[in-house]
């Protein structure tokens, strides 16, 4: 009896299946890593476009400069989905090697003339190299521990940026940092600046969803479930770690340079642990594993950040109120649990008229 | 660090007069024993803030990084009480002490209780948000600035030979040591405290016994606010706090109970003081900036080298971390 009901078609489930199908255009899919191999589909196209005409519909400045904001935001929890969503490990000072990139952008731009787009690429190089270094060791340890080592390396960075006045600029910081230039073409307008930062995420995101489909991306899920169990399939344990930990750097580097080059300042205020904090609440809010929920969160902090500067001294603890909710309620990121929801609350009406028919 | 390569290179290029090189010398260590009483009075601090950590990771093995925020806590609400309400000192701090442990028990029902199935990522950013949600607010109701007490007792401070010692700071090394014994107390001679142990140790087996888990670490959330609270309570009278200096003490506490031997009280104690020494007697041979890099590094050092810290701990090499 109970068989035949659920064989039966109808054509009222193509109605919800039209609408779970809309659904999956828009809410990313956690569990794609292990579903199914990836491929080019729909729901990137309209992501794309998304972000290509978002400010053509919406000419107004503030909002464009929100959103580049956001974007750096994005490419800097990009970096770290890599490290905390895929590879299970988690990092406190995220805010460093940002601070690593904007730096080495700032003092390769001012003070010796560098053009900034061979500027950009230095500081991944830089960042990735601090990865490495302080990496080796500081990857043996794990959970808390891992935690606040990294969050040590930020505050002895930050220490380090403001003695060493002669090179950094100390606690003032560096100013009259040239905007991003390439081939002759200068991105000085809030629109222009938009377009550089999402090509840039753009092709980050390309670049993570090949890493994530490659030996090593699968190793990292590998080494995120269990560590004795990846090593006794002959994954280097150690390597992979330090390897993430590194192209995580890197987007920070890139992150940071943009920063730089687009705010035209770098003082060490914004490199603290809060911004830190910041990186990994985008990441746990997105939903970690899968690689649009960090840019969703990003976007969806900045935006609450903007929105609650409103409230002038209120703001800082409105925020700690509402990010501690939406850990509570919104443990496995928003969209993750949003996504279930809505699947739950569409297919609830089909398996209603379902019950009642079999109960007859 | 700049000041003592010139110092060194001063030696150098100099002709080496031997009397010059003794004065120098001496210039050099002339306050160390100073910086060391100071040292201690620093340690004793981080050893009760970092006794804090232990207390709640001896219940449950998790890490309440809003540890900080208490002693904050105890300090603005001291003042708030004595200054603003003009209570009498001893009353206010009196009941300093309950108000923060309210605090602490609230913050177990609201954010921790919550999120007892969460995992790691998720309950480090609850406790770091509870931390930024307390400090915001401490300044939005006590204000953004520094604030300073009386010292307990108003007498000049006790010279013997060469060094100087604050009334202020026996009476925090005092307390120190007397929210250890009552920890040993607590931990060893009383059934709460052994029921807290085996909460952490065997989660399984205490549950099995009939311990209420939940329960344990609500208790231990309470202790371990009294204890930052009493902590700030001595120690605004040597420093200033501000709504924002929460956060460095508590880690440099947590660093405390690391270096001694996680999850061990004695361990926090060993630390505290050690790492309040190293600190201040590295003022004599850096520019004083790089004081607050001193705790990270050594952190670095032992997480690298000695993971168990310095007396062992019985938590690392378990099944969280």
């Amino acid at each position: 009896m109970v068989d035949q009901a659920q064989k039966e078609f109808r054509t009222r489930d193509l109605l919800y299946s039209i609408a779970l199908w809309f659904l999956s255009w828009l809410i990313p899919d956690p569990q794609l890593h292990y579903r199914r191999e990836y491929k080019f589909k729909k729901r990137d196209l309209f992501y794309l476009s998304a972000v290509l005409v978002f400010p053509l519909i919406w000419p107004d400045p503030h909002i464009h400069h929100l959103m580049v904001l956001a974007g750096i935001h994005g490419i800097l929890a990009l970096g770290l989905t890599l490290f905390l969503g895929y590879a299970g490990q988690i990092s406190l000072g995220q805010a460093a090697f940002f601070g690593v990139g904007a730096y080495t952008t700032a003092v390769l731009t001012t003070r010796y003339g560098l053009p900034s787009f061979l500027a950009f690429w230095a500081s991944a190089i830089m960042a990735a190299i601090f990865a490495l270094l302080i990496g080796k060791p500081l990857l043996k340890l794990k959970g808390y521990f891992l935690a606040l080592a990294t969050l040590g390396f930020g505050e002895i960075f930050l220490v380090l940026v403001r003695e060493n006045a002669s090179l950094t600029g100390g606690v003032i910081g560096i100013f009259n940092i040239p905007f991003f230039s390439f081939a002759g073409f200068t991105f000085d307008t809030y629109l222009k600046q938009y377009y550089l930062i999402w090509g840039v995420l753009t092709g980050l995101v390309l670049f993570s969803k090949n890493l994530v489909r490659s030996k090593m991306g699968r190793a990292c899920l590998a080494v995120a479930s269990s560590e004795e169990g990846a090593s006794a399939l002959g994954i280097d344990v150690a390597w992979i770690k330090l390897g993430v930990f590194t192209v995580g750097a890197a987007f920070a580097g890139l992150a940071g340079s943009l920063f730089a080059s687009v705010m035209s300042t770098a003082n060490p205020e914004t490199f603290s642990l809060n911004l830190s904090v910041l990186i990994v609440m985008m990441v746990v809010l997105g939903g970690m594993g899968n690689l649009y929920g960090p840019i969703a969160g990003a976007i969806f902090l900045t935006v609450l950040i903007d929105r609650l500067s409103r409230y002038q001294e209120y703001s800082l603890p409105l925020y700690g109120v509402i990010l501690i909710l939406l850990l509570i309620f919104f443990p496995d990121g928003i969209g993750t649990r949003l996504r279930v929801r809505l699947i739950y609350l569409i297919s609830y009406f089909g398996r209603k008229k379902r019950r009642e028919k079999v109960n007859l | 660090m700049e000041a003592f390569i010139s110092s060194t290179l001063f030696f150098l290029t100099n002709d080496p007069d031997e009397e010059t090189i003794q004065l120098k010398t001496m210039e050099l260590f002339a306050p160390l024993p100073q910086l060391f009483t100071s040292g201690i009075t620093f340690g004793a601090i981080y050893a009760l803030v970092g006794l804090g950590f232990v207390t709640i990771a001896k219940a449950s093995q998790m890490i309440n990084f809003a540890q900080g925020e208490f002693v904050m806590l105890g300090g603005m609400l001291t003042f708030f009480l004595f200054k603003e309400i003009q209570l009498p000192y001893l009353l206010s701090a009196f009941l300093t002490i309950p108000l923060v442990m309210l605090i602490g028990c609230l913050l177990h029902l609201l954010v921790i209780y919550p999120l007892r199935k969460a995992s790691l990522p998720i309950l480090l950013m609850a406790t770091l948000g509870a931390s930024l949600f307390l400090s915001s607010a401490s300044a939005l109701l006590f204000g953004t600035l520094p604030k300073a007490l009386p010292p307990f007792i108003n007498r000049p401070p006790i010279d013997i030979g060469p060094i100087s010692i604050s009334l202020q700071s026996l009476w925090v090394v005092g307390a120190t040591c007397l929210v250890l014994l009552f920890l040993y107390l607590l931990s060893h001679r009383t059934l709460l405290g052994k029921a807290m142990e085996a909460s952490s140790t065997d989660p399984l087996g205490a549950d099995l016994s009939g311990i209420s888990r939940h329960l344990m670490i609500f208790i231990a959330f309470g202790v371990s606010a009294g204890m930052g609270s009493l902590a700030g309570i001595f120690i605004t009278p040597i420093f200033y706090v501000s709504y924002h200096s929460g956060t460095l003490i508590g880690l440099k506490g947590f660093i405390a109970a690391i270096l001694g031997g996680w999850g061990k009280h004695s361990g926090a104690i060993l630390g505290g003081f050690v790492l309040g020494v190293v600190e201040s007697l590295s003022v004599a041979f850096m520019p004083s900036g790089y004081k607050d890099a001193i705790a990270f590094v050594v952190l670095l050092l032992i997480l690298y080298l000695k993971p168990k810290g310095i007396l062992g701990s019985p938590f690392i090499d378990s099944r969280r971390w």
